[in-house]
């Protein structure tokens, strides 16, 4: 690992050489920058990808037809100008601006937006996300400026589902001519930024959108951008990256490792933005119909087994939330009333229940029950995770469950989740709101995977589907509140930590808030400017 | 000699093949689900099979094979699983990086450890030698990662002198040049120790050789002995040693392209491996087995026009 703290050399030196590497490397750097990444997509067609890579470019490229604002709680105009909601929940009727452009100066108008959306819908598109557009009977244009979006049952967060990537608009007629090559040799959207060139996992190039300015209501600058051209560079090593903003050859970076964050908020170079909420959660979940972990008890010990606190610190340096219930309080629809029922560590109550469930410790200290020891198995990925479940494993062993460990890399891993061979598995995921993550999980439809838990749970799927299709919020709130209550208490889950948005940037460029929209904090981007 | 290129292409053949069926069945054999990839981690069991199905992944093995052999012979790698991208196109982007950055490497490296081995078996025993032997056991023994990351901290952030992410143009461009500078290090210093001990006990052992006491012998200036009659008969191991370290340039320029974000072949190969991209990890590792073939051949040559002995 590369120190971070630089060794005292000449100042005067050190300036020069700088401006020497700086004038060779990056030539007319004021009105460009360089935004560095961990990873590429596997394409930049918005529907067919559920990636965060994906998303993070594709705000930038298109715009969706509602926007998400920073608390993530308001739906703001985008490409609707307004919209109506029918009483009954079923019918949303956008009406959409006349003066929209797309990247190539051709104007957008409904059809774009009506074929867009229909194409996310298409069996054909293949789309891994499909489910979050509800149960649509029909997404037709009308006339040029309006769209009308019809639905077979209300779905409640219809709106939060349209302002995600998934449902960027395109342009119609450059899809039908790249066909597969649509996202992979070209890109046309109306967003802040447009496609000029992509090397798949080296750097995805974007040059502004000069006629850009319907951006969202809430920022100061609603376009054009103000830097002319953004270069998205994968850079796989994480130190690397560090350095990499530090010495000026990247101007921000949404992928800084744990271990750097607190020496770059030190750095006199680099700031750092930093939501206050977290919408990205890491948690274990519980094979539930499993030997051994299909005992309530079992699964409320170990979640009062494991210091969440501590892991938080010791294994992220506190950069991230423990976490003890499933989504963070910030999201929508989160249910104060979980906060009694929340697991927290006291390994003495963690071995009352695993007594009372009769697994007894052994003269080794381990607990058996039967002649069987209890050793669940957890599936996991190699990396940063290996190190929060061997963590795990050790406040485990304290109680005396014997988790097994079994990590495969990311190649592999996806595969063997899908399996029903684990008693337990590791997970993150983003999300907007509590109904995103709870119907996503825990619908009983979604066994195997991605309700990895198997949970099936009649009266959940009731609240669900009543939540989902609810035209109140308060109803909606209610029915979620519900679930997160159930799940909460049957401890399926063993949350471990919410992360917040970082995204570390050069202080040269203009402060910026960091949004949390699917973990794409730079959302359109139309804030990075140079100071 | 036309003969013997023809030869050694002739024998190239079988090895091609091997590889081709080697290549496939390894891949066949890892575990990955590239459907469940492609699909993401929220997809139903539904989209995944579809998913599999379009990519030809529901079909037996043999069948797989044998679409891919009639693809391979009509010139066509197929297409990225991940990305669409045709593998051609993929592969032709990151062989012209690994290209720029293996010549790089061994336009500096090699003559330095010629020039350090020769010196060192003309004062052989003395400090200079001790000291260049010394260099060439700690280049052959530091990691290359260890080595490109002590570059970026004392070349790149302490005296930030050159840029370590990515490659912004080909070499012959000012920001592409000084780009190139870091990994072209990196990569060269794992090549200097081989090279500089293989020539010093080479040139040694051509130095004891009757031609060389006849040429002292006539008078000729001892700079003159060295070079002219010592070191170029003692070349030919030397080069046979480059060709295979050029293979290590290979494999070690996965670690670098990595670390420096350089796009080349070493960085596809990783990142079609990781992502279960099986069409591309196959040309890859088709076009590494390309690389091999054609830098031994080249070393085969060069052999028959430095020893004539080897044409007969």
């Amino acid at each position: 690992m590369i120190p971070l703290n630089l060794t005292p050399v000449s100042a005067r030196l050190r300036l020069g050489l700088a401006a020497l590497a700086t004038a060779v490397a990056l030539p007319a750097a004021a009105q460009e920058l360089t935004i560095i990444r961990e990873i590429d997509s596997n394409h930049y067609d918005a529907p067919r990808t559920a990636a965060l890579a994906g998303s993070e470019v594709l705000f930038m490229m298109a715009d969706t037809v509602v926007g998400l604002a920073e608390d993530m709680k308001t739906i703001e105009p985008l490409l609707a100008e307004s919209w109506t909601v029918s009483d009954d929940g079923l019918t949303y009727t956008f009406k959409i601006r006349g003066d929209v452009t797309f990247c190539d100066g051709k104007k957008m108008t409904s059809e774009d937006v009506a074929y867009s959306l229909n194409r996310w819908l298409d069996p054909e598109t293949k789309s891994p996300v499909r489910w979050r557009m509800g149960d649509v009977k029909s997404i037709t244009a009308p006339d040029a400026t309006t769209v009308v979006y019809e639905l077979n049952a209300p779905h409640s967060e219809l709106l939060y589902q349209l302002a995600q990537s998934f449902g960027s608009i395109v342009d119609k007629d450059t899809v039908e001519k790249l066909g597969k090559d649509f996202g992979v040799t070209g890109f046309n959207g109306t967003g802040p930024f447009c496609w000029e060139s992509w090397t798949p996992r080296d750097k995805l190039v974007l040059t502004r959108h000069e006629d850009y300015h319907w951006g969202p209501a809430n920022y100061e600058n609603r376009g054009p951008a103000q830097v002319e051209k953004i270069t998205w560079q994968v850079v796989p090593e994480a130190a690397t990256r560090t350095v990499a903003l530090m010495t000026g050859q990247g101007q921000v970076s949404p992928y800084v490792p744990f271990i750097g964050v607190d020496k770059l908020r030190k750095a006199p170079m680099v700031e750092l933005a930093e939501s206050d909420e977290a919408f990205w959660t890491n948690y274990i979940g519980f094979k539930i119909d499993k030997d051994g972990v299909d005992d309530p008890r079992v699964r409320q010990a170990i979640n009062w087994a494991v210091d969440q606190a501590a892991m938080a610190e010791d294994l992220f340096f506190g950069e991230v939330q423990p976490a003890y219930s499933y989504v963070s309080k910030g999201a929508l629809d989160y249910d104060p009333k979980v906060e009694p029922l929340l697991q927290k560590y006291d390994p003495e109550k963690a071995a009352q229940l695993l007594d009372e469930a009769g697994w007894k410790l052994n003269a080794d200290g381990k607990r058996e029950k039967d002649g069987k020891l209890l050793q669940p198995v957890v599936y996991t990925f190699t990396g940063s995770w290996q190190q929060v479940v061997e963590s795990v494993q050790a406040y485990l062993l304290k109680v005396g469950i014997d988790m097994q460990i079994q990590p495969f890399d990311a190649t592999v891993a996806w595969g063997k989740l899908a399996t029903q061979e684990f008693d337990m598995f590791t997970m993150g995921f983003p999300y907007v709101s509590a109904g995103d993550a709870l119907n996503l999980y825990f619908r009983s439809s979604n066994m195997p995977s991605p309700n990895r838990m198997n949970w099936n749970d009649p009266e959940t799927d009731k609240l669900l589907y009543e939540g989902s299709t609810a035209v109140s919020d308060e109803v909606r709130a209610k029915d979620y509140g519900v679930v997160q209550e159930k799940v909460t208490e049957a401890a399926v889950w063993l949350p471990i930590y919410h992360k917040p948005m970082q995204i570390a940037y050069s202080n040269k460029l203009k402060p910026f808030t960091a949004h949390n929209i699917y973990g794409a904090g730079l959302y359109k981007g139309l804030q990075l400017g140079y100071k | 000699m036309l003969r013997t290129i023809i030869d050694r292409l002739l024998l190239s053949i079988p090895v091609l093949l091997g590889v081709l069926l080697f290549g496939f069945l390894l891949l066949q054999l890892v575990p990955g689900d590239p459907a469940r990839v492609v699909a993401g981690p929220t997809a139903t069991p539904e989209i995944v099979a579809q998913i599999r199905q379009e990519m030809g992944l529901d079909r037996p093995v043999l069948v797989q094979f044998w679409a891919y052999l009639e693809r391979m012979a009509q010139g066509d790698m197929g297409r990225s699983m991940i990305s669409n991208k045709t593998v051609t196109s993929e592969l032709g982007a990151a062989v012209g990086p690994t290209v720029e950055l293996m010549l790089a490497s061994l336009v500096w490296s090699v003559p330095i450890g010629i020039a350090m081995g020769t010196a060192a078996a003309v004062l052989r025993g003395s400090l200079a030698d001790r000291v260049v032997m010394g260099l060439s056991v700690a280049g052959v023994s530091l990691p290359i990662f260890f080595i490109s990351l002590l570059l970026i901290q004392y070349l790149g952030v302490v005296w930030p002198i050159f840029p370590f992410i990515g490659r912004p143009g080909p070499w012959y461009t000012p920001e592409g040049f000084m780009a190139l500078f870091l990994p072209a290090l990196s990569l060269g210093l794992i090549l200097i120790g081989p090279v500089a001990r293989m020539t010093r006990s080479s040139v040694l052992e051509v130095l004891k050789l009757d031609h060389v006491r006849t040429a002292r012998a006539k008078g000729l200036s001892e700079i003159r002995v060295v070079l002219k009659h010592g070191l170029r008969n003692a070349l030919i191991p030397v080069i046979t040693l480059i060709g295979l370290q050029a293979g290590y340039l290979l494999g070690g320029a996965v670690v670098t392209e990595t670390i420096f974000s350089w796009p080349g072949l070493g960085r596809l190969v990783v990142g079609a491996i990781l992502s279960s991209d099986f069409t591309v990890a196959q040309g890859a590792v088709l076009l590494f087995a390309l690389g091999f073939i054609t830098i031994n051949l080249i070393i085969d040559i060069l052999y028959s026009i430095l020893d004539p002995r080897v044409r007969k």
